[in-house]
């Protein structure tokens, strides 16, 4: 039978948390979301540049472009995500499904082109700019990954 | 502002944070999302190899990791620091993914880590997440090649069908009586004030 050890830990955590003094949460997110603010203009231009790497990547053949991609694709959409960039985000998250264990030889080339020119259109500003331009992108684009999907 | 109630006081300010992520403007996000918490002490690795020199070096309250630092590094990195005796073994961890793969969900279960949550990150999750560690009351269990806190966070008995394992599991399903009901009568006689025969 295996053995289970069951035991409490110390966490330090706990105890500074509860110190006198500090500050509260709304202040604690006023100011995460002052911070966000402060360094917006820099990690969108870090977007850009992973989407510009994601289009060179995929017109290479580099040897393990797949995971490459995959990686790119991942932190776009964690980074535009976190900058409110909602629908960039969501289409880079299809674009990791669909390269998601996906061997080089086998990457779905067309569906892969439409993911990144979708992103890149997210992009543009008379898109970027119009909630309802946007959602028509993601639209084709949800569409797109049902059918690849079926 | 749902979850967190905004009048929480919380107090960081002592408190020393070690981020792991794979991308620079992603630990840039989460570093500047700690400072607002208040947190005085922000480190950041970008590799898995100089998140270990620095635990090796220092001790921390809180440890952030994306697991796909380092060509997916980060969950064999956890799995070794609990199972390390350094005095970062059992300090709290949340590990913050992204898009995450079929095979990654059971490895993220079992690596030791206190929370999980998936990117896109907001401030109102990440502190949702630290408050949480505060209130937890999971022991920490080793068994088999695990160690971190209890998987469990709410104790329902053993599954349908099985007696448990454990000593103190109930042998039938909660609240079923073990012995015949008392008439109302009975109940009555109890709970009556009784005059005290000296």
């Amino acid at each position: 039978m295996t053995s289970v050890r069951k035991f409490h830990p110390e966490v330090r955590l706990k105890k500074l948390l509860a110190e006198s003094g500090g500050i509260t949460a709304g202040q604690a997110l006023d100011r995460a979301n002052e911070g966000l603010e402060s360094i917006r203009e820099d990690c969108l231009a870090g977007v850009d540049e992973k989407l510009t790497q994601l289009t060179q990547l995929a017109a290479s053949s580099e040897a393990e472009r797949g995971k490459q991609m995959y990686r790119c694709a991942n932190e776009i959409f964690a980074e535009a995500g976190a900058f409110g960039l909602a629908e960039l985000s969501a289409a880079a998250h299809s674009l990791c499904s669909l390269l998601s264990n996906v061997e080089d030889d086998r990457l779905p080339s067309s569906a892969i082109k439409v993911h990144i020119d979708a992103m890149r259109a997210l992009r543009r500003p008379d898109v970027s700019g119009n909630a309802a331009a946007r959602a028509a992108v993601l639209s084709g684009l949800r569409g797109l990954a049902k059918r690849h999907a079926g | 502002m749902s979850g967190v109630d905004p009048n929480t006081r919380l107090n960081l300010s002592k408190a020393s944070v070690l981020l792991v992520e794979s991308s620079q403007h992603s630990a840039d996000v989460l570093a500047q999302i700690m400072k607002g918490f208040g947190v005085s002490e922000v480190h950041r690795a970008l590799a898995s190899d100089a998140a270990e020199k620095m635990l090796r070096a220092k001790t921390f309250d809180l440890i952030v990791i994306d697991p796909t630092v380092s060509d997916g590094d980060g969950y064999r990195m956890l799995q070794e620091l609990r199972h390390s005796s350094g005095a970062n073994a059992y300090v709290p961890v949340v590990l913050i993914s992204g898009h995450v793969r079929a095979q990654d969900v059971a490895r993220a279960r079992d690596t030791g880590a206190n929370f999980f949550v998936t990117k896109p990150i907001t401030p109102n999750t990440l502190l949702q997440r630290i408050l949480f560690v505060a209130k937890d009351k999971r022991p920490f269990v080793q068994v088999g090649n695990y160690i971190g806190p209890d998987r469990r966070f709410k104790f329902e008995g053993p599954p349908p069908g099985s007696d448990g394992r454990r000593e103190n599991d109930l042998k039938s399903p909660l609240g079923d009586a073990d012995e015949p009901n008392m008439s109302q009568n009975e109940i009555d006689m109890m709970i009556k004030p009784q005059r005290v025969m000296i």
